[in-house]
């Protein structure tokens, strides 16, 4: 019987997921888009995307954009491959169960 | 086997994913005001050209409407995450506007500006533009608007100049206004869908 995956922990926790998976889908985004998107405090927020950027999954970048502090996240290449294994992992730990 | 839980939670997993990347990709970008607007600023300048009788009524209306275009869209674009649609469009229309904005005055400025040779570019132009972005966005309606455009620059070199006025003044009001109405509709319509959370 084939070793079934283990799920990497730290896209595991919900939020991170989503983080992740809403940065899959575009270029760059701002804190409070996430935020807006996620529905989540700012400091649960940061916290979460402070693990991401720990683990390399997103790169950040701080600039000012009319004197006002913008903080953009963007998608790192680990951070693509790591989303992609998990998915990956999490349909062949479901198998069959997939659509049932 | 999995116990039950478990595999709902997995589940879980799979669909905020599937959700999330949506969320992501749905185009919050609303661009149909920017088609009322250019088919406004089109109207302006015709009918300041024809009967203002001036020279400036192209250059002035199309610079105005570019630099309003330009501060309204930053000012909606803030706090909205870039994207590649977003830059391919936003290549695409700046594109062909600094294209037609400097044969035009070129055209002009050599005495050679003629009604038939500019509808003709302009209609190819944005007929090019329709078409390029109904194709990236698979939206069927904007494809029509290509084909408008590009039938009335086409008309353009073997219609008279009557004929050729009317035939783009229906084409500006079809392929600007009212299909920059039908845009905006449906931006609200995508708007309306709601946000899903984490």
């Amino acid at each position: 019987m084939p070793e079934l995956p283990e799920l990497n922990p730290v896209i595991h926790g919900k939020l991170r997921l989503a983080l992740l998976s809403l940065l899959s889908g575009v270029e760059e985004a701002e804190f409070t888009w996430l935020r807006a998107k996620t529905g989540s405090t700012d400091g649960n927020l940061g916290a979460q995307l402070a693990k991401l950027e720990e683990a390399g999954y997103v790169a950040v970048e701080k600039q000012f954009v009319q004197r006002k502090p913008q903080t953009l996240y963007r998608m790192t290449e680990a951070g693509r491959g790591a989303l992609t294994e998990y998915v990956q992992a999490l349909k062949q730990l479901l198998g069959g169960a997939i659509g049932s | 086997m999995m116990a039950n839980a478990e595999e709902l939670e997995l589940k879980d997993r799979l669909n905020l994913i599937e959700n999330m990347i949506a969320e992501g990709r749905r185009t919050t970008e609303s661009w149909g005001w920017t088609f009322v607007l250019w088919g406004l600023a089109y109207y302006v300048a015709i009918a300041w050209g024809t009967f203002g009788h001036s020279n400036l009524a192209w250059p002035v209306t199309m610079i105005a409407t570019g630099v309003l275009t330009g501060i309204l869209s930053s000012r909606s674009a803030r706090h909205r995450p870039e994207t590649t649609i977003g830059r391919a469009m936003l290549a695409i229309w700046l594109g062909m506007g600094i294209s037609i904005f400097a044969l035009m005055l070129s055209l002009g400025a050599s005495g050679r500006l003629d009604v038939h040779v500019s509808a003709a570019i302009v209609g190819a132009m944005l007929g090019t533009a329709n078409c390029t972005s109904s194709i990236i966005l698979k939206w069927k309606m904007q494809f029509a608007c290509a084909v408008v455009w590009w039938a009335a620059g086409i008309a353009a070199c073997f219609t008279s100049d009557n004929v050729t006025a009317v035939l783009f003044l229906a084409a500006i009001f079809f392929c600007q206004i009212v299909f920059g109405i039908y845009g905006m509709i449906c931006e609200s319509r995508k708007r309306s869908q709601g946000v899903s959370h984490a």
